[in-house]
């Protein structure tokens, strides 16, 4: 049963259509990649999923129910957890208190929102400290996240995004600007959490995606233009045109 | 109890022996009045520059009750309190939809709508002359005319505001405030509700203020014109950034520094606004981060410049 | 229904929706361009309004003082961006805010320092006292000539912003300051420049104005908040939008004081406040 699924997915933005009709399917625990040339829609089609834009035309089916359209603070409400290809923390406030907030969020009562203290809630503490442990954080909760290294950031993001309990995991570039030491302990992370969580990966560094896809659809100019198991996509003259400009399948 | 508690009580308690009562008071008041934008500006990154408008609102229908109508002082400050959250709810529902220069912009023209309002209607403001002969009730029978009885009567109610105002602070909802000063696409993200939560941050500063409102008049018998205009919402946002807008404490550092420096140069001059202005301008070219961080850098420079004779010495040895 | 008195005072609102149209733009144009809060713009209006006065004692002449008034606010304009708005590009609009917020004091009171605490008048040149015959009413010359200069300018304003290069890159510089600066075009002289701009315009409303209302050291604080009025339901860098905004208001403001003279400035707020419950991003903004 797939968990997500789009219908022929478009959003313009005037003349631009940076999202084509994209109809794609997600079964629940399998790790989806998205894969595409730079402005191939990737991320536009995230935002759609998330909420941060309004689908011009097409279906989003969650767990059976039509999303599209619901703003971005209920989409996480729903079990749909997101990370950002650029990294969107909160600077100042501590690591802890990063993923505490996206913990807290998720919670069904806000009791004591106003007056208790925010350090009287045991079981999200523990909760957050769990996440931290899992990405390697845990050492640094109390400081500021501003001071960590872009990767240790990376790894905050991708906490962020796991401390909302979510069914539904979109990671856009967790790799992003990391070494290729830092990629592999990112790699090993997101495997770590495959079939833990539904996810659905952008990423350019092709040879993650392959060794770890269960599927992946290829987007060129806002259409999908391929579909299929990283080994069927590897062979797919219309990819290879798509990424190096019509060099001949050999 | 933490140091800066102690501090705080301490210097409640010591103030008015150094301070005539009535300036003593002033303090506190607009100590309240700060931490109100406070938690607008420094905790949510709003900058609100019409606060004056639930000040003022609350002087004025306070006031108005309590001298056509004698009601009890608790019931005056209920009414302070409530006039100003309501209207922060009705102005802040409108701007919070904006962010940025817009927000700034609306919150001072509807700042100006108010103050107009105020000055035309005199039949029940007094216009330019504003709203002299606002009695003070007792409380519980105690009688608070004398200056240092009403001044404790002000500072317990101060001790209480920055009080409840440390709970919030402390609480889910200042983390999450905090959160949307950071980062606001992230925090919408996260599953909250940004104009919402804005919108409880902008009731709970008109609140505060509203409160500081009915003080002020209940302090010096008159509501003037001034209290609502936006002179007075340009003060408080000039003595919470000289104290540091960072911090809970600071509006409260803030209000000493405004209220000394304003008190002492109004008397002198009818055109002191001109040196409030050139105070104004000279912190933000040359005290950035408030007299609490330029205080801290001082010391941090002194302590510096020592340390090269202390590695001197241990060369030395 | 008085149709001579409404149709003056139609004409009126006009007249002064041109003017605040003026403010809008110059506002639109600094916080646009440079991104900071110009609490200072009621200010330069006035100061508009008192160079006008002094030049006119000076020289005798209301048409070289009305030349040169805005230029004199124009090069202070110059001189606050260099020392004061400079510094501040990176800090944030709180300090911005107390810097013109500040400069607004301190303009203010030297107005009232140098000229007088209380309000002035100013005559119109000779050639513009008096009134015209329109048939329907018999009109002040004067207000007649504000209206159409004004529309000039704004005119002028409009073809500088959209049809010369330099405005170009002004409108670029609202958009996306960064592509500018990539592009090569020094930005620190487009903020001098917008910000001088900003200026003359405020300064040529507020001499415009002086013959009308006459002077007073609190002139420009009403015409702050209705500045931000207008920019705030035109939306930054929205020339047309100002124009209709700043001609809502005016016609507004005096339609208004015909049947109710008290609420005649607090109902441009309330204007305001009804168009952004309906329409949060102002007029023409885009959600």
């Amino acid at each position: 049963m797939p968990l997500v699924r789009t219908e022929r997915l478009t959003k313009s933005f005037g003349a631009l259509t940076a999202v084509n009709e994209v109809s794609i399917e997600v079964e629940e625990g399998s790790l989806h990649s998205v894969i595409g040339p730079n402005g191939a829609g990737k991320t536009t089609f995230f935002n759609l999923l998330t909420g941060q834009h309004t689908p011009t035309s097409g279906r989003i089916i969650f767990d059976g129910h039509d999303i599209a359209g619901t703003p971005p603070h209920r989409v996480a409400h729903l079990g749909i957890a997101r990370s950002f290809q650029r990294t969107s923390i909160f600077p100042t406030l501590s690591i802890l208190d990063n993923v505490w907030l996206a913990a807290f969020a998720r919670q069904e009562s806000w009791r004591g929102l106003a007056w208790r203290r925010a350090d009287r809630y045991p079981e999200l503490t523990r909760r957050a400290l769990v996440v931290l442990g899992e990405v390697g954080l845990s050492e640094k909760a109390g400081q500021p996240a501003r001071e960590i290294s872009h990767g240790e950031q990376r790894q905050l993001e991708l906490a962020i995004a796991l401390a909302a309990a979510p069914r539904l995991l979109l990671l856009d570039e967790p790799a992003a600007g990391l070494s290729p030491d830092e990629t592999q302990k990112m790699v090993a992370l997101v495997r770590k959490f495959k079939g833990r969580y539904t996810i659905i990966l952008i990423e350019h560094k092709i040879d993650v995606v392959m060794t770890m896809s269960d599927r992946i659809s290829v987007m060129h100019f806002g259409s999908v233009i391929a579909e299929g198991t990283p080994r069927e996509i590897q062979r797919n003259p219309e990819v290879r045109r798509a990424y190096l400009g019509g060099v001949p399948a050999s | 109890m933490s140091k800066a508690w102690l501090a705080i009580v301490a210097a409640v308690v010591l103030l008015p022996v150094f301070v005539r009562q009535a300036i003593a008071t002033e303090i506190w008041i607009f100590a309240i009045f700060g931490l109100g934008l406070n938690l607008l500006m420094g905790y949510t990154g709003l900058l609100s520059f019409g606060q004056a408008t639930f000040f003022g609102s609350g002087a004025y229908v306070a006031g108005y009750l309590l001298k056509y109508y004698g009601v009890n002082v608790f019931l005056a400050l209920g009414v302070g309190i409530v006039v100003g959250a309501v209207l922060a709810a009705a102005v802040g529902y409108l701007c919070v939809q904006r962010s940025g220069l817009y927000f700034i912009m609306l919150t001072f023209a509807l700042n100006q709508m108010f103050y107009f309002t105020a000055y035309q209607w005199t039949t029940v403001t007094g216009g330019e002359d504003g709203m002299p002969g606002i009695p003070r009730p007792s409380v519980l029978g105690f009688d608070i005319h004398r200056p240092l009885a009403y001044y404790s009567a002000v500072a317990v109610l101060f001790l209480l505001s920055l009080w409840v105002m440390k709970c919030i602070v402390d609480s889910p909802l200042g983390k999450i405030l905090q959160a949307i000063r950071e980062n606001e696409l992230r925090a919408e993200a996260l599953g909250y509700n940004v104009p919402r939560m804005k919108l409880a941050a902008f009731v709970v500063g008109g609140a505060f203020s509203g409160l500081a409102g009915v003080l002020y008049a209940m302090l010096f018998g008159i509501v003037p014109l001034e209290s609502i205009g936006f002179v007075f919402s340009g003060n408080v946002v000039f003595a919470t950034l000289i104290g540091g807008s960072g911090s809970l404490y600071g509006p409260v550092i803030g209000s000493f520094v405004f209220i000394w420096l304003s008190e002492s140069v109004s008397s002198m001059w009818a055109r002191w606004p001109l040196l409030l202005g050139v105070a104004f301008v000279i912190v933000v070219l040359f005290f950035r981060g408030g007299v609490v961080e330029a205080w801290a850098r001082f010391w941090i420079w002194r302590a510096v410049r020592r340390a090269p004779d202390a590695v001197q010495a241990d060369a030395s040895r | 229904m008085n149709v001579p008195l409404l149709f003056s005072q139609i004409l009126n609102g006009l007249a002064t929706g041109m003017l605040y149209a003026l403010m809008g733009i110059g506002l639109s144009i600094i916080t646009g361009v440079l991104n900071i809060p110009n609490f200072a713009h009621g200010a330069l209006f006035a100061l508009g309004a008192y160079f006008l006065y002094t030049l006119i004692q000076l020289t005798g002449n209301f048409w070289l003082a009305l030349l040169l008034a805005p230029l004199g606010v124009g090069l202070l304009g110059v001189l606050i961006e260099y020392g004061g708005i400079r510094p501040l590009y990176k800090a944030g609009h709180d300090y911005q805010l107390l810097l013109t917020f500040g400069l607004s004091l301190i303009v203010t009171e030297s107005i009232i320092i140098v000229w007088s605490p209380v309000g002035m008048s100013q005559l119109p040149p000779p050639i513009l006292r008096g009134g015209v015959d329109l048939g329907i009413t018999f009109y002040p010359k004067y207000r007649l000539f504000v209206m159409v200069s004004a529309a000039l300018l704004v005119l002028g304003a409009w073809l500088f912003l959209e049809k010369t290069r330099y405005g170009a890159i002004m409108r670029a510089g609202i958009e996306d300051k960064e592509m500018v600066a990539l592009l090569g075009i020094d930005i620190h002289r487009l903020f001098t420049a917008a910000f001088a701009l900003g200026c003359v315009l405020a300064g040529i409303a507020g001499a415009l104005t002086a013959p009308i209302r006459g002077l007073n050291p609190w002139m420009g604080v009403d015409m702050l908040g209705i500045a931000f009025v207008v920019v705030a339901l035109a939306g930054l860098g929205n020339l047309l939008g100002s124009i209709v905004a700043g001609l809502l208001v005016g016609l507004a403001q005096s339609l208004v004081a015909l049947v109710w003279p008290e609420a005649s400035v607090a109902v441009i707020f309330a204007v305001m406040a009804a168009v952004l419950l309906v329409r949060p991003q102002g007029l023409f903004g885009i959600r």
